[in-house]
């Protein structure tokens, strides 16, 4: 039994701490966040530099095979700062979808994404199918030789900047992953801005006609590497929360100790040291899910996927309390947009919302 | 990072199992326990003596004191293998209170005096911190110890005494002294429950349990060589003794197994609602385990489990009460015929279902989880201070 973190892991969480600390303070963020790509340019070209990029990926395929416990690492430093760049979407959901595909294209992008030169975007979502991603209605289907894409897919991380796109359609009464090119003739992508200032875009498929190079996965294959994608990506984002409360928590008590009414610190204040201590238990008891169900996803434990489902529901209740009490004790500063802190509230709320909410995970742990 | 217990760790635990598995193990204490009757002074006597037998009573002890020795890991799994066998708990006031202050503050002849008694459970201690006047306030403690002479003369009162009724010591705080810091002056003295001038009173608790007691001291002659290490240090020991490390103080092994009866119990009930509640319960219970082996393998590489330890009595002491909770929105209107302890071993059968009485009673009972052992406010007024620095 040992729970420490190896030279190397904490190697990589130092230099992830650095860079924040050097390249993203509040003043930082704000300018990616207006720019047209909602990302920095320079950030990303750095994380591929530093081989932030290839982290998860296979020897094979120029990675540093690394696994679960690394990415965590990097989350939770990137939630600290509240880091926008598309790592999530380019490196982790479509990393995972392409690694485990057989595509016989995957290592030249995967080379692609490790080099910084080229995003791809998993595309899952859909309007009328709530978090059921598998049960879509964008079709796939034969014509010849070749295939045609109908539909429509929404809330596409990075979709506006993405070079490619992985598909998730229904083909055959049964899932298909699909790897397409942006600029394809009969796809439109509208890019929005989301709640936290991150970016996703609206696609829709009009006749997009693909030969079967496009495909990466069918069937059963395909549900499975949909999902495997999943439970990595509420891994990553969980760990990303836990960093993102420890900010939280950290920042309010500086600022408590720092704010004076009637005459004393109103960190003197014990029902607001209380509060403090409730962020602080609920950041703890996340890391704790968190590096369960880090530990299980590494080692195939059977059990990862219930534990997965536990751990997206105490990261969407620890993230709401621990959101709103430090907005709240930052009293009007909190709620105002120049501050850091209610930015952290935004990212909470829209982690939540991802690949299932707290109430869909009680539903699914039930299930399992 | 690895979590896995080592083959020799798991042997162990095969090994304690296996004990208490057996045929020594009381019969009779095991069938009460299944039913959830409450175990009488001898039932508890029969069990720990079972331990003693086992050899495993000094659990938490070094080998010098006649201890196991074991480490962390291995009292770890012994405490989870005796929820796992629904068997009481080992009463901690003299074993885990008592006895390592004694031999690390104690004097030789106070050593082999004490502490072969306390492993073989010849004697059952009681613990004298709490007065009527002193409760998270604890060192503004009043009761009085004067020297004269070769004895100590004690006139004082003690409150929310657990099991006085059956004790036959009590290890007290006393003010040897009125000084100006009232954490000074403060004394650690042993006194035998049968010197005269002790009364002991029940407290009757919501539940119409008879578990506290107040202790009265009126003109009690304690000999002066029952004193533990120094006059005016049993603040320091008494520290000492809270911070001793607390293995399974969130009851995780015990909630699961409450957990598993209560999903059993509910299993044909068609509530969403009260299954979502348990669902979220056993999420909760998962951060909360963990959350203890994350203590555990810090204990394990030398580390001293700090302030942190306070998370697993607050959430623990939250989670018990929530499933208490739980078994009683699961009897429904059954809660209503009650008798208390004493009506459970009766023979009349009261209307509704069995899991109703016991039910009701546990909830009213485990209210007191959130205010003994430092009131869950004063664990998060020690996170504050230890870890948050407000």
């Amino acid at each position: 039994m040992n729970l420490n973190y190896s030279d190397e892991q904490n190697m990589l969480r130092e230099q992830v701490l650095k860079f924040c600390e050097t390249n993203y303070d509040f003043i930082d963020r704000e300018k990616i966040l207006d720019s047209d790509s909602g990302y920095s340019e320079d950030n990303w070209k750095q994380f591929a530099e530093l081989g932030w990029l290839a982290v998860p990926f296979k020897e094979d395929n120029g990675g540093f095979n690394f696994g679960p416990i690394e990415l965590t690492v990097l989350f939770e430093e990137f939630g600290k700062a509240l880091v926008v760049e598309p790592y999530l979407s380019s490196v982790v959901m479509s990393g995972t979808i392409l690694e485990g595909s057989n595509h016989p294209a995957k290592a030249s992008i995967i080379e692609k994404i490790i080099s910084g030169e080229h995003q791809v975007s998993v595309a899952y979502a859909e309007p009328n199918i709530g978090y059921n991603f598998l049960d879509c209605v964008t079709a796939l289907s034969k014509d010849g030789d070749m295939f045609i894409l109908n539909g429509s897919k929404s809330l596409v991380l990075n979709g506006g900047n993405a070079d490619q796109f992985i598909v998730l359609a229904t083909h055959d009464n049964s899932p298909a992953l699909i790897i397409i090119d942006a600029d394809v003739e009969g796809l439109s992508v509208q890019s929005f801005k989301t709640l936290d200032g991150q970016t996703c875009g609206e696609l829709s498929f009009e006749n997009v006609s693909l030969n079967s190079e496009s495909i990466l996965a069918l069937g059963d294959e395909a549900a499975s590497l949909f999902n495997q994608m999943v439970d990595l990506s509420i891994l990553c984002i969980s760990a990303e929360a836990v960093g993102a409360m420890t900010s939280s928590y950290m920042k309010t008590v500086q600022y408590t100790k720092e704010r004076e009414q009637f005459a004393q610190p109103i960190s003197n204040f014990q029902v607001l040291q209380h509060r403090m201590v409730d962020m602080f238990i609920e950041t703890e008891l996340t890391k704790s899910l968190l590096i369960k169900a880090t530990l299980q996803l590494d080692s195939d434990d059977p059990e990862s996927g219930k534990t997965i489902s536990a751990l997206k529901v105490q990261v969407g209740k620890a993230g709401r309390l621990v959101g709103q009490h430090a907005v709240q004790l930052h009293g009007g500063m909190g709620v105002s947009n120049e501050m850091s802190i209610g930015h952290y509230l935004k990212r909470f709320t829209a982690i939540d919302s991802m690949f299932g909410n707290t109430q869909h995970h009680i539903n699914k742990y039930q299930e399992k | 990072m690895d979590i896995s217990f080592s083959e020799q760790d798991l042997q162990f635990q095969e090994e304690i199992r296996a004990g208490l598995n057996g045929s020594e193990y009381p019969a009779h204490v095991r069938e009460k326990r299944e039913k959830g009757i409450a175990l009488t002074k001898q039932d508890q006597i029969d069990f720990h003596k079972f331990i003693h037998s086992k050899g495993w009573m000094g659990y938490n002890w070094p080998v010098e004191y006649g201890g196991t020795g074991w480490s962390p890991v291995q009292i770890y799994l012994f405490l989870n293998e005796l929820a796992l066998a629904q068997c009481p708990t080992i009463l901690p006031f003299g074993l885990s209170m008592v006895g390592p202050v004694i031999y690390t503050f104690g004097n030789q002849e106070q050593k082999d005096r004490f502490l072969p008694d306390i492993l073989e459970f010849n004697t059952w201690w009681c613990q004298g911190y709490s007065e009527p006047g002193s409760g998270s306030d604890l060192a503004s403690l009043k009761t009085k110890a004067v020297l004269d002479g070769d004895h100590y003369i004690v006139n004082g009162s003690k409150t929310w005494t657990t099991l006085a009724q059956h004790a036959d010591w009590i290890f007290c705080l006393v003010r040897t002294e009125t000084t100006q810091k009232k954490q000074e002056g403060i004394s650690f003295l042993l006194i035998d429950m049968n010197t005269p001038g002790i009364e002991v009173k029940p407290i009757i608790t919501i539940d119409g349990d008879h578990e506290v007691n107040s202790v009265f001291f009126t003109d009690v002659k304690v000999p002066a060589d029952q004193l533990i290490g120094e006059e005016g240090k049993g603040w320091t020991y008494a520290k000492f003794l809270l911070a001793h490390e607390r293995f399974g103080i969130a009851g995780v092994p015990v909630v699961k197994n409450q957990l598993e009866k209560l999903k059993n119990i509910t299993i044909n009930h068609d509530d969403s609602d009260l299954s979502r509640k348990i669902a979220e319960l056993e999420i909760d219970l998962a951060a909360l385990e963990f959350t203890e082996l994350r203590t555990l393998a810090a204990i394990a590489e030398g580390g001293h489990p700090g302030a942190e330890s306070s998370i697993l009595k607050i959430r623990g002491t939250e989670i018990q009460q929530r499933l208490t909770e739980l078994f009683v929105e699961a009897a429904g209107q059954y809660i209503l015929p009650y008798e208390g302890p004493e009506g459970f071993e009766s023979n009349r059968t009261p209307a509704g279902p069995d899991y109703a009485s016991p039910s009701v009673a546990q909830y009213l009972n485990y209210r007191k989880t959130s205010i003994y052992g430092g009131s869950n406010e004063i664990q998060k007024n020690i996170i504050a201070k230890a870890i948050l620095g407000v």
